[in-house]
């Protein structure tokens, strides 16, 4: 049985474009080699010495990421590592010692080829470190590939049975293994980001001969080490996977001091993608008093003790709302729930020892409970957070819980209610000893199947960390590994999804907008009173005599001077900004407010009836009262935004949105962005 | 079998590889020391260059087990051309008095991916009285390991380690569950077998068909089952009895299946020890064609150290054979042969060759050793008298290439002197983990000075006893081996749950 833990996404995404198949594509289009590649044997150590730290960076204790939102769509990091030599063991430090020199070659980060930006990395003092070329990287890489193969191939059980394709590749027909290792050292050194197809010389030739012996044993050999029903899914075909689309980034540390800070500036960040017309026309069109929502998604090794992420804005951009949420228990409850499952489809066989059910049902029970204290912890942090708030999202707007006695808590499991609430009761009764034999409670069979659909469908293993930083401009947020790891032997990356609502919180722009158009409806209520002498021309049908100003020049510069100042007050930033998406209704408010009382001069200056004059001064009163509004409602928006509990994301785990019972829709954020290598 | 992708495994795999590929090693030397057990550490003939940062060995076991001991230490080797995936060969005769060494080389097979891997341990119990098997029994034991390591290998799951005989674990009356501070004390060995399995966290249908059917051997064949607690925060030592032992269903079992065996405890027995690349399977070949012979298995201790496998079995010689055989050492085929002459009871039909796992592996044999069984227990009524052997358990973690783990264990032997009238190491092993550190376990046997027969009085005094030499060792280290004493990390406990506390004083 085979588990995507990442979605089908993981290798495999295409046929055709795997690992595998670019390395037999490879095969098929280089020429066969006469000769041996020779790689140091010292190179093929580092390399994969560098490959094996990479992908662990349990060296790399701490990590941060500072990013700045440079205007809409680009987005710069700064990452910091703590970096701790003393953890790398003694015979991994003897491969990577520098020749020559006391310092080691460490690999610090893995990014993506896509990313092609120099990257300068600085210590603690300011000095620049140096680092490998990715030339030199790439070949170390390619020299730890040709040594895996080889060592795979010498541990094969075939390699000792003469006229199998592996004992012939690892003794007869060498050029078979040469074409083989070859391949690997171009597909490497070119590089193959993801989603991409291989373009080799072969699509643009007709009519090529169909076999070569030498390619047909090297593909025979390939297809033994690896076979093809699980060809895409050794770990061989992994690490070949991340070795072509990642570059290693690896630094030269000296030896005298063994715990380091580093600092660089990684490759800039576009945003990955923009969110549909429509809903965007719609929030720049209404008065919905607009924020602007990124999400920021990333992949930190798992064995980082804490990851700091913090967000820096200009000033006038306040972080209305910043929440981090990694799956770092995504791998334990996906094992949960199979192992739910497979209990499910054996109760039958697994209830004929009864003792064995019970222990399988109270390991599943203690490591529910876990889970529920756990998202607890969570969602206390985020009550608090939310309380914290400048304006705080009042205590009231949580529901109270639920109490729930243990019958109960059995039955809403058994339904598939894998809320919060039902976890956290079932934590209670689980600790108070409340659910000893459960083997003979109704759980066992099709119930447990629910669990585990509800555990999937709820998202439980996704934690929360919220933003502790006081400034209104910035945010940050301390991700802590649990001090009791529930999956302890992977090393698969932790996936952190950062979400973030930008907003322009008081003094707004809004409130100076809101003012100018209630100053300017005064400014046309008051000439239209004074130049009828009292204000029954607001109500009244009855035409005003007089309403054409015998001295229009002096109106003319009222209306034209006293709207002009008062733009001219309004600092409107550059529409490319974040500032200017935010400001962009309220823009368009000012410049309407203005046109109107621009207008009406015109209107002033040639018009000299009274009647006309009349109705349109009261037409523009209208306007300005409409616009008014506009900024009233604007008012309202902002106000049911911040009362807002829970972040309208697809990325907030399900059971959080559940907890504070949001039934509205996802939306799309307004802009993303992806720093996960491996794009 | 399909794997799971994940980046767990091919880390695995660019670890083992990275290792294997360091920059001169690209094999693992060991040594083989078997002997009797006088209580004192068998020194190895070839003792690794200590000058030389690499000559430290990276792992070490030991077990010893009714007067007889052998133990297995590796350190990686520059060699890397010799034919065949291992060499295994007599060192040079000299140094101790019957004791016999082998030393060798073998390949790692970069292959065999264990480290991602979930344990299930199981304890299994082939009886309640006191230790000391028959001819028959040994029989109906090896076809125990058989059965049990076959279920494992036809779910592709690598035996992590396999012993017998072991500590059994008193059955706890619900009043007593808790901290174990009121569990009764256990005895230092029994008719108790103790393997651990490597099962993939996410193909637990291939676990639950394991355990049902490890339930359903215990019920035909009427041994107790029990199974590591796998409820959160439980830890090693902590037992979840599936069944119990079914005695008279044990006795009909064994005496149906073995009914010529003879009803006799074997004076003699050698000790075989295999040694190969680590794959699954291995044990249930072996064992298996020994048992086809008609050989059993007394003792056996398997363990995978560097990604190669040592399977220890101590095979009972033939009360008729008067002869005794000098130490060998080859290859499996030619061995078989030589066993079934020496301990095997069916002589028909055997030796014909078969293609099976380990045709590639080595054997050493020693030659035939005088047994000697325990001769009391807690449950033999030797309460009475007060002389009652009891296991005491120890953990430890230290900077590599500071103190080798003979020398340690000789201080823990040392420490727990002036308490004890005899302190045996019943079982050890180290191996080399990630952040250069050394990690072991031991079970240590000891005989208290004081006798008493009060239960709680004895608690009393292994408590102080493991407490004071505890505080002890961790004195001495710090001289003995230049380790500074902040990174020694040491724990001695008369009960194994209690190793993994990381308290003030560990």
């Amino acid at each position: 049985m085979t588990v995507h833990l990442r979605g089908p996404s993981a290798v495999a995404e295409r046929r055709g474009d795997g690992p595998l198949d670019h390395l037999r594509t490879m095969i098929r289009a280089l020429p066969v080699p006469t000769a041996p590649m020779t790689f140091p044997s010292r190179e093929a150590a580092l390399g994969l010495a560098l490959m094996d730290l990479s992908f662990r960076l349990d060296h790399l204790p701490r990590l941060s990421e500072h990013l700045t939102l440079m205007d809409r769509g680009h987005m710069s990091r700064t990452i910091s590592v703590d970096v701790d030599v003393d953890v790398i063991s003694g015979r991994l430090r003897e491969t990577l010692q520098v020749p020559g020199d006391t310092a080691l070659w460490v690999p610090v980060s893995r990014y993506s080829r896509t990313d092609l930006a120099p990257v300068v990395i600085r210590d603690s003092n300011g000095e620049v470190v140096p680092r490998l070329s990715h030339r030199d990287a790439n070949r170390v890489t390619a020299a730890a590939f040709v040594k895996l193969l080889f060592m795979l191939i010498n541990a094969h059980d075939d390699v000792s049975a003469p006229a199998t394709p592996i004992h012939q590749l690892r003794h007869t027909h060498q050029r078979s293994r040469w074409l083989i290792e070859a391949a690997i050292t171009e597909l490497i050194m070119v590089g193959a980001p993801a989603g991409q197809r291989l373009h080799t010389p072969l699509d643009h030739a007709a009519g090529l001969q169909g076999s070569h012996p030498v390619r047909d044993l090297a593909l025979t050999g390939l297809e033994a080490l690896f076979p093809t029903g699980e060809g895409d899914l050794v770990p061989f075909a992994r690490l070949l996977q991340l070795a072509v689309r990642q570059y290693i980034l690896v630094a030269q540390l000296g030896l005298d001091r063994p715990r380091r800070f580093l600092t660089w500036e990684a490759p800039l960040l576009p945003a990955q993608r923009h969110p549909a017309r429509w809903p965007n026309l719609a929030k720049n069109v209404l008065p919905v008093n607009r924020e602007f929502v990124v999400e920021y998604e990333t992949e930190i090794p798992r064995s980082v003790k804490a990851y700091h992420l913090t967000l820096e804005t200009r000033q006038e951009i306040s972080v209305r709302r910043f929440l981090m949420s990694s799956d770092v228990d995504a791998e334990f409850v996906e094992v949960l729930a199979q192992d739910l499952e497979s209990v499910a489809r054996r109760a039958d066989r697994l209830g004929s020892h009864h003792k064995l059910l019970e222990l399988e049902m109270q390991g599943i029970a203690s490591r529910l409970a876990e889970l529920g204290r756990r998202r607890l912890v969570d969602l206390a942090g985020y009550e608090a957070y939310l309380a914290r708030l400048p304006i705080p999202v009042g205590p009231g707007s949580s529901p109270p819980p639920v109490r729930l006695t243990a019958e109960r808590v059995l039955r809403e499991l058994s339904a598939g209610n894998c809320s919060l609430d039902v976890l956290a009761a079932f934590c209670a009764h689980y600790a108070a000893d409340g659910l000893q034999h459960l083997a003979k409670s109704g759980l066992p069979g099709p119930a447990l199947r629910n669990i585990a659909a509800g555990l999937r469908a709820t998202q439980v293993g996704r934690d929360v960390t919220c933003d502790n930083d006081p400034r209104e401009h910035g945010a940050h947020a301390h991700w802590r590994r649990p001090s009791v790891e529930l999956s302890p032997q992977s090393t698969e990356p932790v996936r952190v999804f950062a979400f973030m609502t930008l907003a322009d919180e008081a003094p707004a722009l809004i409130e100076s907008i809101t003012r100018m158009v209630a100053g300017l409806a005064l400014v046309v209520l008051g000439i239209g009173t004074l130049l009828s002498g009292g204000i029954s021309w607001l109500y009244s049908s009855e035409i005003p005599e007089g309403f054409v100003p015998d001295q229009a020049d002096a109106v003319v510069a009222v209306l034209l001077l006293v709207p002009g100042l008062l733009l001219a007050r309004l600092d409107l930033p550059s529409t490319k900004s974040v500032l200017g998406q935010l400001h962009k209704f309220q823009r368009t408010l000012a410049a309407a407010s203005v046109v109107v009382t621009t207008a009406l001069a015109i209107v002033v200056g040639t018009v000299d009836s009274d009647r006309e004059m009349t109705r349109l001064f009261q037409l523009a009163l209208a306007v300005l009262i409409v616009i008014l509004l506009c900024c009233l409602s604007e008012f309202y928006a902002r106000r049911q935004h911040r009362s807002s509990s829970v972040p309208r994301s697809a990325r907030v785990p399900r059971w959080l949105r559940d907890a504070r019972r949001a039934t509205r829709a996802t939306v799309e954020p307004d802009d993303f962005f992806d720093a996960r290598g491996e794009v | 079998m399909t794997r799971p992708t994940n980046s767990t495994k091919s880390s695995e795999l660019a670890r083992i590889a990275a290792e294997a590929a360091g920059t001169h090693f690209s094999s693992v030397q060991f040594t083989l020391t078997h002997g009797p057990a006088n209580g004192s550490l068998p020194t190895p003939i070839i003792d690794p260059d200590k000058e030389d940062p690499n000559g430290w060995p990276t792992d070490f076991c030991h077990f010893s087990v009714a007067g007889l001991s052998m133990s297995m230490s590796t350190w990686p080797s520059a060699m890397s051309a010799f034919s065949g995936r291992v060499q295994l060969g007599p060192a040079d005769p000299a140094g101790q008095h019957d004791t016999y060494s082998y030393f060798g080389h073998a390949v790692p097979n970069p292959g065999f991916l264990n480290q991602s891997t979930r344990k299930v341990e199981v304890l299994i119990t082939l009886g309640t009285a006191h230790w000391s098997p028959t001819y028959r029994e040994s029989l109906m034991q090896a076809l125990v390991i058989e059965k049990l390591t076959g279920l494992a290998a036809e779910r592709d799951a690598p035996v992590l380690h396999l012993h017998t005989p072991v500590a059994p674990v008193p059955l706890s009356i619900r009043a007593e569950r808790g901290d174990g501070s009121n569990e009764r004390l256990r005895d230092a060995i029994a008719p108790c077998l103790r393997f651990s399995i490597g099962v993939d966290p996410q193909m637990s249908e291939a676990r639950l068909d394991f355990e049902t059917e490890l339930a359903a051997l215990a019920e035909e064949y009427g041994f107790g089952l029990k199974l590591n607690d796998q409820r959160f925060n439980r830890v090693r030592g902590e037992w979840f009895t599936i069944r119990g032992f079914d005695r008279e269903r044990y006795r009909q079992a064994r005496g149906r299946l073995f009914p010529d065996a003879p009803v006799l405890t074997p004076k003699r027995a050698v000790i075989a020890s295999l040694v190969g690349p680590s794959r699954t399977g291995t044990t249930a070949a072996a064992v298996a064609a020994l048992r086809e012979r008609g050989i059993g298995v007394l003792a056996a201790s398997i363990s995978s150290m560097r990604k190669t496998t040592f399977i220890n079995l101590v095979l009972p010689v033939n009360a008729d054979d008067p002869q005794t055989h000098p130490q060998w050492s080859g290859g499996w085929l030619d061995a078989l042969p030589r066993l079934s002459a020496t301990a095997g009871h069916r002589r028909h039909g055997a030796d014909q060759p078969d293609d099976s796992l380990i045709d590639d592996w080595k054997v050493a044999i020693s030659p035939a050793m005088r047994c000697s069984y325990p001769p009391s227990s807690r449950q033999t009524g030797a309460t009475f008298t007060g002389r009652v052997p009891y296991p005491i358990w120890l953990w430890w973690q230290l900077p590599h290439r500071t103190v080798d783990t003979p020398t340690l264990l000789a201080e823990v032997q040392a420490a727990m002197q002036p308490h004890a009238r005899r302190c045996e190491i019943a079982y050890a092993q180290s191996r080399l983990c990630r952040g250069d550190v050394v990690r072991g376990r031991a079970k240590l046997i000891v005989m208290l000075s004081q006798e008493h027969r009060d239960h709680a009085a004895v608690q009393r005094l292994l408590t102080d006893a493991t407490e004071a030499a505890q505080l002890r060792i961790r004195e001495r280290l710090p001289a003995l081996g230049r380790v500074d004493p902040s990174k020694i990390r040491l724990r001695l406990s008369p009960r194994e749950r209690w190793l993994t506390y990381a308290g003030i004083s560990d």
